[in-house]
């Protein structure tokens, strides 16, 4: 495993961690998704310089442009929680226990 | 693989809007846990392939070949539909929802991962396959027994489908689609028959039978169907599966697939 692949794949990896164990903010969470569409961002343009063809070079830009939309996605949702909920913090989401 | 990607986002950014149009705190918190969820396995599938891209220098979907690749995306695919040990959004975004949006998020929302899982099933590590779908029937099984809002019970039947379905995969594909048809037609019956009855607590069923008798006796089809009795369409599929699983000198697996089809079975019978 080449040291490239195994920056952005502990890149991946430490915001995937970020994700799963996200304590009192849902905005943590966002964050550490946009880590990590990042992450696999630099890893798509990497692959695409290595192979020194072009024809897989749209498609870190077409990445970006999906992250973008899930990431305004997610903070719209941040917002309705925000309205519905009150605050931001995990402990609020409980409404649906069994 | 990007298209394959693309189309998933869409997918769940399309269904988040549906989800979240109540304005009732429930739909909210189910919507924003169902993206978050989603949004992660949509990383890690991105992630799985860029990797194997990384290492074998390819980039078709039916060629990933590496064995980490491979596993992540497994993985990454089951917390998509819901499949164990990653169902636990499963039951809450399901009750949070209307029976509507609930019907699309159980059947069309399995079909694009499905797609992609059936795409990979020959080079997919086998003890992870079948190890998931014991652990989904049993817990789809074990976690329904003791709820009484409809939509759960939906949800943890969902997941228990869904662990037959991928035991099967490794040995005979086909009988993974055939399974995947038939539960979608007998979800969307059971959805539809409930969303007609408005009914969301097992309490409220019970008041159906003055209401409309013929609708009721089709939903008790249907519910048995889902469980899989003999004479209801349901029982093929886990025919054709055991039947296959002991052809494949596997009988210890298909005696506890069979017995933890009970365990839903008793709590449909409710």
């Amino acid at each position: 495993m080449t040291s490239v692949h195994f920056s952005f794949s502990s890149a991946f990896t430490l915001g995937l961690m970020g994700l799963a164990f996200h304590r009192t903010h849902l905005l943590s969470a966002l964050l550490c998704l946009e880590g990590m569409m990042l992450s696999l961002f630099i890893a798509l343009s990497l692959w695409a310089l290595q192979l020194q063809t072009i024809m897989f070079s749209a498609a870190p830009m077409l990445l970006l442009a999906f992250s973008a939309c899930e990431a305004s996605a997610g903070l719209a949702l941040l917002v309705a929680t925000a309205r519905t909920h009150g605050t931001d913090h995990l402990q609020n989401l409980n409404l649906l226990q069994c | 693989y990007i298209l394959a990607w693309m189309g998933l986002e869409i997918n769940t950014m399309a269904i988040i809007p549906l989800m979240a149009q109540q304005h009732h705190p429930r739909a909210t918190e189910a919507a924003t846990k169902y993206f978050l969820t989603q949004a992660t396995a949509a990383a890690m599938i991105l992630f799985a392939s860029t990797t194997n891209a990384w290492i074998t220098g390819d980039w078709n979907i039916p060629q990933t070949s590496h064995p980490a690749a491979t596993s992540l995306l497994t993985l990454a695919l089951a917390l998509k539909i819901g499949l164990a040990p990653m169902h636990f959004w499963l039951p809450e975004v399901l009750q949070g929802l209307n029976l509507t949006t609930g019907l699309i998020l159980s059947t069309w929302q399995k079909l694009a991962p499905f797609i992609l899982i059936y795409q990979i099933a020959p080079n997919t590590n086998p003890t992870i396959l079948t190890s998931m779908g014991i652990l989904s029937t049993l817990i789809g099984g074990w976690g329904g027994l003791n709820q009484t809002q409809l939509r759960k019970i939906l949800a943890y039947s969902s997941i228990a489908h869904l662990g037959w379905m991928i035991t099967i995969l490794h040995f005979m594909p086909a009988l993974t689609l055939l399974n995947l048809t038939i539960y979608i037609i007998m979800t969307s019956t059971m959805f539809l028959s409930l969303k007609s009855l408005s009914a969301t607590k097992i309490n409220s069923l019970a008041i159906t039978w003055p209401k409309t008798p013929i609708l009721t006796v089709m939903t008790m089809l249907s519910l048995l169907s889902l469980g899989g009795l003999p004479p209801l369409t349901g029982f093929m599929p886990k025919w054709l599966i055991l039947q296959e699983l002991t052809k494949q000198n596997l009988p210890i697996l298909a005696t506890i697939m069979a017995m933890s089809a009970l365990l839903s079975l008793f709590f449909y019978l409710r």
